[in-house]
């Protein structure tokens, strides 16, 4: 176990410093931010003391290992655009980000889940139909039409709930729900898949025989083995929930780290896309590695072999 | 992680305040696509940080409700000689903590942004100025390294900062914590999210209309209209003209607009491709319906142009005949050049109408062309239009404004030899700009100018399209009539419940 988890760590690592160097070296070619920074009457020359003032006239490798040099001593750099700790500035978003990755994360499993059983459980009928309805709405929907959907139905026209901002509890439904659509789809039919799986095993034949009802079948035994896909997908779904907010969070003026990571690419604010993209990364790797302990805690079988 | 909950809750608290101030009366909400990125006045300039901190500051000079330069923090000027300047300073102006704004402020405020240590994104706006000095605590010598015309049009965007504060706090915090002695200070900033300002009661023109104003991040145009429709939002800044149209039915909005001394323009390149064949560029400016552009995209907001320059600005002329929509004159002009079905690429990239552009590309497929868009990201974009003429594609659509209000800001930047932007070379018309450029003799400057238009309307380096207006919605109470610079100060506006 312990070796394994060494090997999970060093893979991370691995795994996180690839994807920065990746990022650095694409974000690096593709031009630097000084044309940007400039006010239009700028000279060439003007722009040629910008660019060296901020140090990206070396060759790409230097400020690479400038780059490291600083990260080893945990110094992620100030943004260009905004002249602060580009940390900070990321921190500062991720309070936000947070709570609307778990404002959705109850949305698609307090919904998804449920619905995936009913939909395995009662096959045939119209509930079935109904909530197959509703899940490929939620899967298809794009989400920046269903979050201005939302502001024109409840904020505009009912006006129930703000409009836009991050003001309080009230101001973070709606973004859950147009990003919780997506997630809800993909746990809803996960879950239905691994019952429908799970019911035609043996064991549940033999609860069947012994007079169980299908039901306490599936609450007591079933949901347990369905599980483990389920907790695979939940691991993904919440890297993708921090990061995939990008849309929802500019629909809503919602200020988290998607919304930061869109408007520090367009003015290639090289550092905090930095900051940005070690997080994620660290984020996925987390809730992979998290994902494998849980199975263990959830299947005796797993926890054996290892 | 208890620390990261525990500043969840503080942001649903803190979040959950600031909306029950934003429902009373005295607090002015206005919407912005993005926040500040520096409140520091001398470090960024794009538009968001500038509307927020010229609000926290106050300038040298302004200009009036009919665009004229006037005085501000300087009460007169005058020419010493064609390259000294001697400002007059009030002596009755006091910063937000209480010391008072002498001279000294002024020269330092001048040094500061022209020192090329600070990194200002500014620089190149002042960098014609030499030195200031305070000769007295009323007076401020600025000297430019020659004539300069177009100076006191510059200082109209000089914030004037509190040497001792800043030294005493240094950049950094003078940047998160801002201080000057406009009508409004920093009572909260929270990056990226909103700025908050409280009035500066003891501010020199008189109490400030509003107590509070809340600045506030919103990206996507259709939410800011959403905000401004729910009251959420009292005014709404960087309206598209679709989202203007739909509002003017609303009962309790007003769309506000003013034509602006922004150019719509087209870059033509004289120096590579197809369109380096005058008759080709004449085609191009032939082949374009101005009015038909304003009417069917920009909803009637906007009015047509025969220059690269629109009327708020000292030099534009209408008296330079320009090129009407005419498609078989076009069509005529790509016969006689051989240029049926030359290739022209379109340069743009998402900062601009896309609408637009692929109407003009329709138009000049009409005549004979075959035009074809490459987009980019605004890096890519500027790089390749700021650079070798060879790589710079047949043509961009551009919007200029140098928020100086003179031809000098205009085409001196993007027609003169050896500006990045200029993809054109002529020696005349490099000549009468510079004289424009090195005199201070009104007359002559404009008659410098006349000639500049006229040798741009033979030569065709750029095809002038219409004039731009400010579109902002606005709650039907709020009083605020936009100004051709596209400034926005609070001190302009007033509620009438």
């Amino acid at each position: 176990m312990l070796n394994y988890a060494v090997q999970r760590l060093v893979q991370a690592v691995v795994a996180i410093f690839g994807v920065l160097t990746i990022v650095f070296v694409v974000m690096h070619l593709s031009g630097d931010p000084t044309l940007l920074l400039v006010p239009q009457d700028a000279t060439a020359e003007m722009i040629a003391d910008l660019r060296h003032q901020l140090g990206f006239d070396r060759p790409i490798w230097v400020q690479y290992l400038d780059y490291l040099r600083g990260l080893a001593h945990l110094d992620f750099g100030t943004s260009v655009v905004q002249h602060v700790s580009a940390l900070d500035i990321v921190l500062s978003r991720v309070p936000y980000t947070v709570a609307l990755a778990a404002g959705a994360l109850v949305v698609a499993i307090g919904i998804g889940i449920p619905a995936g059983i009913l939909m395995a459980t009662k096959r045939g009928g119209w509930l079935e139909r109904f909530l197959t309805a509703v899940v490929v709405t939620g899967q298809s929907v794009p989400t920046f039409l269903s979050g201005i959907v939302l502001i024109f139905v409840f904020g505009v026209t009912l006006r129930w709930l703000p409009t836009s901002g991050s003001g309080d509890f009230a101001s973070l439904i709606m973004p859950s729900i147009a990003l919780g659509a997506v997630s809800m789809s993909t746990f809803a039919r996960m879950t239905r898949i691994s019952i429908i799986d799970e019911l035609g095993k043996d064991y549940v034949r033999a609860g069947r025989a012994r007079g169980l009802s299908l039901g306490s079948v599936v609450v007591r035994h079933v949901l347990r083995n369905a599980a483990i896909p389920v907790i695979t997908i939940a691991a993904l779904e919440i890297g993708n929930l921090l990061a995939g907010a990008v849309i929802i969070e500019t629909v809503f003026a919602w200020p988290g780290i998607g919304q930061l990571a869109i408007q520090s690419i367009q003015s290639r604010d090289f550092l905090v896309v930095q900051v940005i993209v070690l997080l994620i990364s660290f984020v996925y790797v987390l809730t992979s590695v998290l994902a494998d302990f849980v199975y263990a805690l959830v299947d005796p079988r797993i926890r054996m072999v290892r | 992680m208890i620390a990261r909950f525990a500043s969840i809750a503080a942001v649903l608290l803190a979040l959950g305040t600031s909306t029950a101030l934003a429902q009373s009366k005295d607090t002015l909400t206005i919407d912005l696509p993005n926040d500040a990125a520096t409140l520091d006045p001398h470090l960024q300039w794009d538009t968001d940080s500038y509307t927020i901190y010229r609000n926290i500051f106050d300038n040298l000079l302004t200009r009036d409700a009919k665009g004229e330069i006037v005085p501000q923090i300087a009460t007169s000027w005058k020419y010493i000689d064609d390259k000294t300047l001697e400002f007059q300073i009030r002596d009755d102006v006091a910063f937000q903590d209480g010391s008072k704004l002498t001279a000294e402020d002024v020269a330092y405020s001048v040094n500061r942004i022209i020192d090329p240590a600070l990194k200002s994104s500014q620089l190149s706006q002042f960098d014609q100025i030499e030195k200031a000095e305070a000769v007295s605590p009323t007076v401020v010598r600025m000297t430019t390294k020659s004539a300069y015309p177009a100076l006191l049009a510059q200082l109209v965007k000089l914030s004037i900062v509190p040497k001792a504060y800043v030294e005493k706090v240094g950049a950094e915090q003078f940047n998160l914590k801002p201080m000057g002695s406009g009508p409004y200070k920093v009572n909260r900033w929270q990056k990226g999210i909103e700025t908050d300002l409280d009035a500066n009661d003891n501010y020199w023109r008189g109490k400030p209309p509003f107590e509070h104003v809340v600045f506030r991040a919103v990206p996507d145009v259709s939410t800011r209209v959403a905000d401004l429709k729910t009251g959420k939002a009292d005014l709404i800044q960087a309206l598209s003209a679709d989202h203007a149209a739909a509002l003017k039915d609303e009962p309790d909005v007003n769309v506000l607009s003013v034509p602006t001394e922004r150019v719509g323009y087209l870059y033509l390149n004289a120096l590579a491709g197809p369109t380096k064949d005058v008759r080709v560029r004449k085609a191009i400016s032939y082949a374009i319906d101005r009015q038909g552009l304003i009417d069917a995209l920009l909803q009637g907001y906007g009015t047509p142009v025969n220059i690269i320059g629109a009327p708020p600005i000292f030099g534009y002329t209408d008296k330079v005949e320009g090129y009407p929509y005419d498609p078989d004159k076009a069509r005529e002009l790509v016969k006689e050049a051989g240029a049926e079905g030359a290739k022209l690429e379109f340069l743009t990239s998402p900062a601009y109408n896309r609408a637009l552009v692929e109407a003009i590309q329709q138009m000049l497929n009409d005549v004979g062309f075959d035009t074809q868009i490459s987009s980019s990201d605004q890096a890519t974009f500027l790089s390749r239009r700021q650079g070798d003429p060879e790589n710079a594609g047949s043509m961009a659509f551009g919007r200029w404004s140098c928020a100086c209000q003179d031809a000098d800001g205009v085409i001196q930047p993007l027609f003169r030899t050896g500006s990045i932007w200029s993809k054109y070379s002529n020696p005349e018309f490099d000549k009468v700009i510079d004289d424009a450029r090195s005199t201070l003799d009104k007359d002559r400057r404009l008659q410098d100018y006349q000639k500049a238009y006229e040798i741009l309307n033979d030569d065709v380096p750029g095809v002038g399209l219409y004039q731009e207006y400010t579109i902002s919605g606005a709650s039907k109470h709020l009083k605020w009539q936009p100004t051709p610079n596209e400034a926005l100060f609070i001190m302009d506006m007033s509620w009438q419940p």
